[in-house]
């Protein structure tokens, strides 16, 4: 009977690929997910959950909650023990993350390749989930980044908004000092241990840390020697404002002790709590580095949803991600509205919530803006190891800001610590 | 089995012999044991084996001692040795000499209030991980309520760096820990000072002995075995020490570096990373692990040696 | 000499009150945090608002918090009462029927004390599946049931324990089970209060190893809870500070009202 049943459902599937749809099977059983951020993902979830349960309510669907490390902790452990149980039907990865659980731990994450049109997605969003050309997510928020700012402070020192676009990080760094001399307030909170900005800059390039077989590339990688020296001169520009951790950083904006704030869209949640602030900031393109191949355009994290292969319930699951996240339009208005959540889901973007002018940000159209950047973000394979790729660089970087070993020196300190760190 | 009367004392019950009191050890101990042995011997022993593999999530490959060898390379396990090294040298001595004070001064009869001051600096030791770095972590911030009190009583003209400089960053630490752990180990030794006699301390003073004295000669002495005791607890705890730093380091949005420069990597949050931050090497990670057995079995044999050749 | 000796005195005075303040100010500055917005708490707001009911009315509304501290109080205490009697057991055992063999045995259980717990994490986990204990709080509190530092706590009380005694009830023909259960465990009562303690606390603040074994919303503890809460991109600190009130309160209150049984049961225990 059970394989009866199973054989009825893979045949409806087949049909449904076909796009030929007879009769609608009524779906059920439980889908657990796990995710993160209590006011992000975890909302978005839940607003998927309650769309999808409407049409399908004899569907269970629980949302896990956990810190992000904690996700990665207990799929790690699981996968790693071989266990078939204990996983949930999907899970939220990190981007950056995502070749190493799909490498580390073969055939335990669906292949969706033919069950989602991946033309619909943004393509850098696709490249990072694909392994010998099969996908195995469904992109979800992008992390485009953009240079935030306050229309206020830059006023006072002399910018038009238009001055923001089309400029490099030396550019950037010039305006920083005339905003400190006629205001007096820092261009950027800068947590110096934080290699994000690294990795904006690189990817303005379509460089990442590996070249194209997965090497280190370290030493004699432009775009992060570009970035090394842009670190340096931030540092030393007397323009930022120094801070440590994510409470400090979201505070040097939100006192208003910072004129702007460079990071992936998922920030504007933040700067919107400082309610008092509406209406002063702006959104300008990335800057780019001084060098040939890079843009105004980048990103820094985003995630994405993965359907594991052991899933109980993997039909519902692709069902669930192929109705909400890769079909419903109105869903993506709903969440860039409620959570701002930018999803890479293109046909998404020309609804209403992205159209409308935001007056916290003076009446730009905010996320029609970064909506197109997002478009001409450079693809990167993100590799295996981008965090002890990072690990190794941010190692050296005191060092190297404190001016006690060179470019060359730190660089070549950091790839014989990754080259350790890497070897199998 | 024969007679062995030193070890079975005969407690004057006829029907009492030697298997019985075997039977009956055995049974105390059994279940203890039967727990041990399924969820701590079997992981350990799991675990060695695992060592001699090296691992990228689920793909293994034999390496035997390899994963040993290649330790002495690794300049980021060096770091993070050398970095827990100085937590342990630098903030164990502190806290329990601080700790024998405290517990000192509170085993004096003629102090008021002795009562409050106990249950307010033992209180720390009730806090979880996550109450205590999340408080932490917002007081030692740029501008958090440290830096502002400092600066309002003109003790430093400008912030303190606390989680931003790599030295800084290790002094914050300590002070978490401090904080965390000293009334748990004032506990131990105001325990311990109250199975000393007064009259001890009464006979000291008639004969001239000064506060110091008195400390040095009777306290430290006779609270041999607990400061021994606290001491081998404080070192495991340190060279264990994950939970300090992974959550005052919250490097940023994105940073994969323990601390500024990685300044705050400790063995045991290496091993954190190489298994669920890093691609997921456990063999290797499984071999750092009895790395810290070892260091830990020799530092805890020096101690004993220590307190045994003072005597 | 006299003033030098007040003069002294107060010298203690401050250094007692100033550990005093430096170790209480935190707990203050978290219950004052419980009544600020996030915005006030990350500014360092040290004085008390009026944000408490909005604050707690988020938490109760948006969480099951009942559920979740049920769910800590039914783990701890379960295992509490699992490794109090096992641990006493196996201490009594070690003491009480000393021998060659077992003097070994425990001697490679303390042994074990030594080794960190992420070493141990994937083989306990792999046991954990085996055994169909995935989710479940009994497979969190049966791998938790025997404490190594108790089993050694407990020994180094019974150290001081008369020996006579039992000789005594064994003449008066008490069996071995009830000569350890109505007359020694009743005699020790402050250090199983102590034992107590130290119990609830260490599996009160787990966090690690529930992480790992516990999968669903239903099976949450407080720390798991507050853990995720506190690391959301923007964390609502005012909740935060509410919820880390509610999983440090029951140790508190623990603490207050057994504190003495706890000096005197370490008391007994560090009696050489």
């Amino acid at each position: 009977m059970k394989r009866l049943l199973s054989l009825v459902l893979v045949g409806l599937l087949c049909v449904s690929i076909l796009g030929t749809v007879g009769i609608a099977a009524e779906k059920k059983g439980k889908l657990t997910i796990w995710a993160w951020d209590p006011n992000f993902n975890i909302p978005v979830m839940a607003e998927a959950k309650a769309r999808y349960q409407k049409l399908n309510p004899k569907v269970e669907i629980e949302i896990v909650e956990m810190a992000k490390a904690d996700v990665e902790q207990r799929l790690n452990t699981v996968l790693a023990s071989g266990a078939r149980e204990g996983l949930p039907d999907i899970v939220l990865i990190e981007d950056y993350n995502a070749q190493k659980y799909l490498q580390a731990y073969p055939g335990a994450f669906v292949d969706l390749t033919k069950a989602i049109n991946f033309k619909e997605f943004a393509a850098y969003k696709t490249e990072l989930m694909t392994l010998n050309r099969k996908i195995y997510g469904v992109p979800f928020d992008s992390g485009v980044s953009a240079l935030f700012y306050r229309r206020d402070i830059l006023a006072e020192a002399g910018y038009k908004p238009e001055d923001l676009y089309n400029i490099t990080w030396d550019q950037l760094i010039e305006i920083g000092k005339k905003v400190k001399a006629k205001t007096g307030k820092a261009l950027l909170g800068f947590d110096p241990a934080d290699g994000g900005l690294i990795r904006i800059m690189m990817q303005s390039t379509g460089e990442w840390y590996f070249d194209e077989q997965g090497n280190p590339k370290i030493v004699n990688n432009e775009a992060i020697r570009e970035a090394f020296k842009i670190y340096k001169k931030l540092m030393d520009s007397g323009i930022i404002k120094q801070t440590s951790g994510w409470n400090e950083w979201v505070a040097s904006f939100n006192n208003g002790d910072s004129a702007a704030v460079i990071t992936g869209c998922w920030i504007i949640g933040s700067i919107k709590a400082e309610k008092s602030q509406s209406g002063l900031w702006g959104v300008a393109p990335t800057p780019r580095l001084n060098l040939k191949n890079s843009v105004n355009y980048s990103n820094l994290g985003g995630s994405s949803w993965y359907i594991t292969a052991r899933s109980r319930n993997r039909q519902v699951a692709e069902d669930f991600m192929k109705t909400t996240f890769a079909a419903d339009r109105d869903f993506y208005q709903k969440i860039l509205v409620g959570q701002g959540a930018l999803g890479s889901y293109l046909p998404a973007q020309d609804g209403p919530a992205f159209t409308e002018p935001d007056p916290f940000f003076g009446g730009q159209k905010v996320f029609a803006d970064l909506a197109a950047w997002m478009r001409e973000i450079p693809p990167v394979n993100y590799g295996l190891f981008t965090y002890e790729a990072d690990s190794a660089l941010m190692a050296v970087m005191p060092d190297y800001i404190a001016g006690r070993i060179d470019l060359d020196t730190a660089l070549q300190r950091a790839a014989v610590q990754l080259e350790n760190q890497i070897a199998f | 089995m024969t007679e062995k009367p030193i070890k079975m004392p005969n407690y004057g019950r006829p029907r009492w012999t030697l298997s019985r009191y075997h039977r009956y050890g055995w049974f105390f101990i059994s279940f203890a044991v039967l727990v041990l042995a399924l969820f701590m011997l079997y992981p350990i022993i799991s675990s060695l084996i695992m060592s001699t593999y090296s691992s990228r999530g689920m793909i293994q490959r034999f390496v035997g001692l390899g994963n040993y060898q290649r330790l002495l390379k690794d300049r980021v396990f060096l770091q993070a040795l050398k970095n827990t090294l100085i937590f342990f040298i630098v903030q164990v001595p502190i806290m329990l000499l601080l700790a024998l004070l405290i517990a000192t001064l509170l085993n004096n009869k003629d102090i008021k209030f002795r009562g409050l001051f106990r249950t307010g600096i033992f209180l720390p030791a009730v806090t979880s991980l996550v109450t205590y770095s999340t408080l932490f972590k917002m007081m030692f911030s740029l501008e958090g309520l440290v830096n502002k009190f400092l600066l309002n009583i003109k003790l430093i003209s400008t912030p303190i760096p606390w989680l931003v400089d790599p030295f800084w960053a290790k002094i914050t630490v300590m002070i978490a820990m401090t904080w965390r752990w000293t009334g748990y180990n004032m506990i131990f030794y105001l325990s311990g000072l109250q199975n000393i006699p007064d009259e001890l301390y009464e006979a000291a003073k008639i004969d001239g002995a000064n506060a110091y004295q008195q400390f040095a000669r009777i306290t430290v002495p006779l609270l041999k075995p607990i400061i021994l005791f606290t001491a081998i607890t404080s070192t495991i705890g340190t060279l264990q020490l994950f939970d300090e730093p992974t959550n005052f380091a919250s490097g940023g949005v994105t940073a994969a570096t323990i601390g500024p420069g990685n300044s705050l990597l400790t063995i045991a949050v290496y091993i954190y990373n190489l298994c669920f931050k890093y691609m997921p090497n456990f063999g290797y990670a499984a071999t750092i692990a009895y790395v810290i057995v070892i260091i830990v079995a020799i530092l805890s044999f020096v101690q004993f040696k220590l307190a045994g050749e003072r005597r | 000499m006299k003033v030098k000796s007040y003069f002294f005195r107060c010298v203690q005075y401050v250094f007692l009150v100033t550990a005093f303040v430096l170790a209480v100010f935190p707990f203050y500055w978290m219950v004052v945090g419980t009544t600020n917005s996030a915005v006030d708490i990350i500014k360092g707001k040290i004085t008390f608002g009026d944000q408490l009911i909005p604050n707690l009315k988020k938490l109760f509304a948006d969480y099951d918090v009942g559920r979740i501290f049920w769910n800590s109080c039914k783990v701890s205490i379960l295992t509490l009462i699992g490794q109090l009697l096992i641990s006493s057991m196996a201490a009594y055992g070690f003491e009480f029927f000393a021998s060659k063999a077992r003097e070994r045995v425990y001697r490679a259980v303390l042994l074990t004390m030594m080794v960190p717990f992420a070493a141990l994490m994937i083989p306990l986990f792999r046991l954990i599946v085996r055994f169909h204990l995935l989710d479940t709080h009994t497979g969190l509190i049966l791998t938790s049931l025997a404490s190594v530092f108790l089993i050694f706590f407990f020994r180094q009380s019974y150290k001081s324990f008369p020996k006579e005694i039992i000789q005594a009830a064994r003449v008066d023909g008490a069996g071995e089970f009830r000569i350890f259960w109505s007359i020694v465990a009743p005699a020790m009562k402050a250090t199983y209060a102590a034992a107590a303690i130290y119990s609830f606390m260490t599996s009160w603040n787990n966090y690690m190893w529930p992480l790992i074994v516990l999968q669903s919303n239903n099976q949450k503890t407080m720390q798991l809870f507050v853990s995720s809460l506190a690391s959301a991109y923007f964390p609502e600190y005012g909740v935060v500070m509410n919820a880390i009130l509610i999983s440090t309160l029951p140790m508190i209150v623990i603490f207050f009202s057994l504190q003495n049984y706890f000096v005197r049961g370490i008391t007994g225990s560090v009696k050489q």
